[in-house]
């Protein structure tokens, strides 16, 4: 928790005949982030060279290739098939050499008879717009050629033209250019193509076919139209396919790929012409659990060590060491950036304050179920792992909306009924039950929720420095960290000092010690407190860098940017009430009292107004509350303490879902 | 009389203070809407930009171009605190 898992840098060395047992081994632990062997001539890898695949890794390539190529072909992905029946690996390599090459010829033929007709397609497509132009020209296709004295062209010009030579000459007007067929005698053509360059001619090719040119589109419409009918029926028995060997082809792809990944690992290591070594990632919990079963398998014929690493300058793999609720919120991290190896990790500090903001800002019980539903139904149809984690992180949202829409008492816009907010109001209008809206306190409360989360958010920067930086610089970097906690609380204490804030401690009241020199306002003794913080704060900001300095109106402007809690949360309330007016007040209600045929047609559009009211008002609550939330951490929280890049811990193995090991 | 006439004016300016106050926080937001959508066209385009460069971008993208948004907030803020302070 809040720290990323601990690692532990393996080196693993063999003979080479131990590689395939180790290999499966750590293949199947699905633990090992294989450090790949770069061939730079590293201290201690002199004679060392990148290892050659095993035996079998091209047969193996081959075959995944065609499968892919058929899951291409038919458009499937894992990602869509639920995990179905495991088969046994014999099983399936009985089936894959039995079947695999049947398969694969039945879809290649397929895809081949499709892209062909696709290509016939095109093809008829071409020749008829070759024709159309022709189509108002009242003369037979086949009259345009086969002449040895005459010549035909035809194209457009953009003024109408008149020929002196001798010639027989159609015009048709199309789309306002002026389509031209001229047959003209051959030895005559270099005066043709002056006058029709005169006239900006632009030829077009002269078909070579036979018939009326209307008869040969309506002709090759038809033609078309087979054709599409074959690519359909082509289209539906792929789908047969796909429907018949869908769990084949994803457990073959699975098989395949695993057993690929293990046959190419040795390009990964460092090899002699004996042995091998190879250096990897594995969490510290997991280590002994690896040695023993390596030593295991190749009967003690190997040699496992622990290698002494420095968590600074090596570039440590980052694993989420979260608790199950915390899981989700893993996607949000990996948007803005992996936590570094050394670096508090916070994402449990944002998966409890993501849904908190977001529940703020959509508190809203109607909303909140409608979200809850979405968040399940929309599994159907994202089974990957970022889509499921963003689902779930979507359902902790929503049932944070819903809880908080019982505190603010809010069922789509409506008050629940026979329920008063608790704490606070933000029904904007009293006859929806109760007051009107506490603004003032929703929005000090925003600024408390503000001010709390960057304390936190500077408190954790301090502590990472502390961690990471070393001499002079981290005093230095603690204390500029403490000068911005510093010139925050001072300025709010000079604020409480002179003003009273409801929620807020008032501090006006204390009588003044000091007065303001030159302006003869009194100061109190928490105006001096306050300006003694900010000073101090100043100070120490600028001694670790004196440009920060201009940074420090970003205090004011991210404590306050927290009001959007209020804000846009109060918007989405006031979308809602409007919607609801609208359909109920104008529409509705009217109809109910004088009911007629017309009162019905009132009641419909009153219903699509609150349905379609309320569709915009849920994609605008899950665009603000989602983006609002998530921003408040990423700018306003991440900033203070977050530098994250932390490189992603890749385990060497798979999560199988479709075969067994 | 003369009060009759003090009252109806006392009603009119409260009035006009009333639609004043919904004017301004009309303004407020309008322009800092505005403002807001001036700010993030250049960031926003150039963000589209780096991620189809780079997928890996969107975090770092997304966060630059909402960095304006605090102006609108600003600006609804103070139309809020307008209405109903």
């Amino acid at each position: 928790m809040l720290k990323p898992k601990q690692m532990s840098r393996l080196l693993i060395a063999a003979s080479r005949d131990q590689m395939a047992p180790v290999i499966a081994e750590l293949y199947r632990f699905n633990l090992f982030h294989i450090e790949d062997y770069v061939d730079a001539g590293a201290e201690g890898y002199e004679g060392f060279k990148i290892g050659s695949p095993l035996s079998g890794a091209s047969e193996k390539s081959a075959d995944l290739i065609k499968i892919r190529a058929i899951t291409n072909a038919v458009s499937l992905s894992a990602d869509n098939v639920d995990a179905g029946p495991s088969c046994s690996m014999d099983e399936l390599q009985t089936k894959i050499e039995r079947e695999l090459p049947l398969l694969e010829r039945e879809v290649e033929e397929l895809t081949v008879r499709r892209s062909k007709l696709d290509a016939r397609e095109k093809e008829l497509e071409q020749k008829i717009t070759e024709i159309t132009p022709f189509a108002d020209i009242p003369v037979d296709l086949n009259l345009y050629h086969g002449y040895k004295r005459f010549t035909t062209i035809a194209g457009y010009v953009s003024r109408e033209v008149i020929l002196t030579v001798p010639c027989e000459m159609h015009v048709s007007k199309r789309d306002g250019k002026n389509f031209i067929v001229v047959v003209y005698p051959t030895e005559r053509r270099s005066e043709v193509e002056k006058i029709l360059q005169e006239a900006g001619f632009q030829s077009v090719p002269v078909p070579n076919e036979s018939g009326s040119a209307k008869g040969r589109i309506e002709f090759y419409t038809g033609e078309i139209a087979d054709t599409k009918k074959e690519i359909l029926e082509i289209s539906t028995q792929l789908e047969d396919v796909k429907k018949k060997h869908a769990s084949f082809l994803v457990a073959c792809e699975e098989l395949l790929k695993a057993e690929v990944d293990q046959t190419e690992a040795p390009l990964r290591f460092a090899t002699t012409k004996q042995t091998f070594v190879a250096e990897g990632w594995v969490p510290a919990d997991q280590v002994t659990v690896v040695t023993n079963s390596l030593i295991h398998v190749t009967e003690g014929k190997i040699f496992v060590t622990v290698v002494p690493t420095d968590p600074e300058h090596d570039s440590v793999p980052v694993e989420y060491n979260n608790p199950d609720f915390a899981k989700p919120t893993e996607v949000l991290m990996d948007i803005y950036s992996r936590p570094g190896y050394t670096e508090v990790d916070p994402t449990l500090m944002v998966s409890i304050v993501f849904p908190i903001f977001f529940g703020l800002i959509l508190g809203d019980v109607g909303y909140g179920l409608i979200l809850l539903i979405m968040s399940y139904w929309l599994r159907k149809f994202l089974k990957d792992g970022d889509g499921r984690q963003l689902l779930d992180v979507l359902r902790n949202a929503s049932l944070s909306s819903i809880f908080f829409g019982i505190i603010f008492s809010e069922f789509l816009g409506f008050a629940i009924p026979g329920w008063n907010p608790v704490l606070y109001s933000r029904h904007l209008m009293s006859e929806h039950g109760g007051h009107g809206p506490n603004i003032p306190e929703l929005m000090v409360l925003s600024i408390w929720i503000g001010i709390l989360h960057i304390t936190l958010g500077r408190l954790l920067s301090m502590y990472n420095h502390a961690k990471q930086d070393h001499g002079h610089h981290r005093t230095m970097a603690v204390l500029a960290n403490f000068g911005w906690l510093s010139v925050m609380w001072g300025i709010i204490i000079v604020i409480w000092s002179v003003a009273a804030v409801p929620l807020m401690p008032d501090l006006s009241g204390l009588s003044a010690v000091a007065t303001a020199p030159g302006t003869g306002f009194g100061l109190n003794p928490a105006a001096v407190i306050g300006g003694v913080l900010v000073l101090v704060g100043i100070v120490f900001i600028a001694r670790e860098s004196v440009l920060e300095v201009i940074e420090l109106p970003t205090i004011v402007s991210h404590v306050l940017s927290y009001a959007r809690l209020v804000a846009v949360g109060l918007s989405s309330v006031a979308i809602a009430m409007v919607v609801n007016y609208m359909s109920i007040t104008m529409f509705i209600s009217p109809a109910l009292e004088n009911f007629s045929i017309f009162g019905i047609v009132m009641i419909l559009v009153g219903i699509a107004v609150f349905l379609l009211g309320h569709t915009l008002n849920i994609a605008l609550g899950i665009l603000g509350g989602g983006l609002h939330s998530i921003r408040l951490h990423y700018v306003e929280f991440f900033t203070k303490f977050y530098k994250g890049g932390g490189r992603k811990y890749i385990p060497f193995g798979m999560k199988r879902r479709f075969t067994e090991e | 009389m003369a009060a009759e006439v003090v009252a109806v004016d006392i009603a009119s300016v409260q009035a006009s203070q009333l639609g004043m106050k919904a004017l301004g926080a009309g303004i407020a937001v309008g322009l800092t809407g505005i403002g807001t959508g001036v700010a993030e066209m250049g960031i926003g385009s150039a963000a589209v930009g780096a991620v189809a460069e780079n997928k890996d971008m969107f975090g770092l993208a997304l966060l630059f171009t909402v960095i304006p948004e605090t102006i609108v907030i600003f600006g609804l803020v103070v139309a809020l605190l307008l209405l109903f302070v």
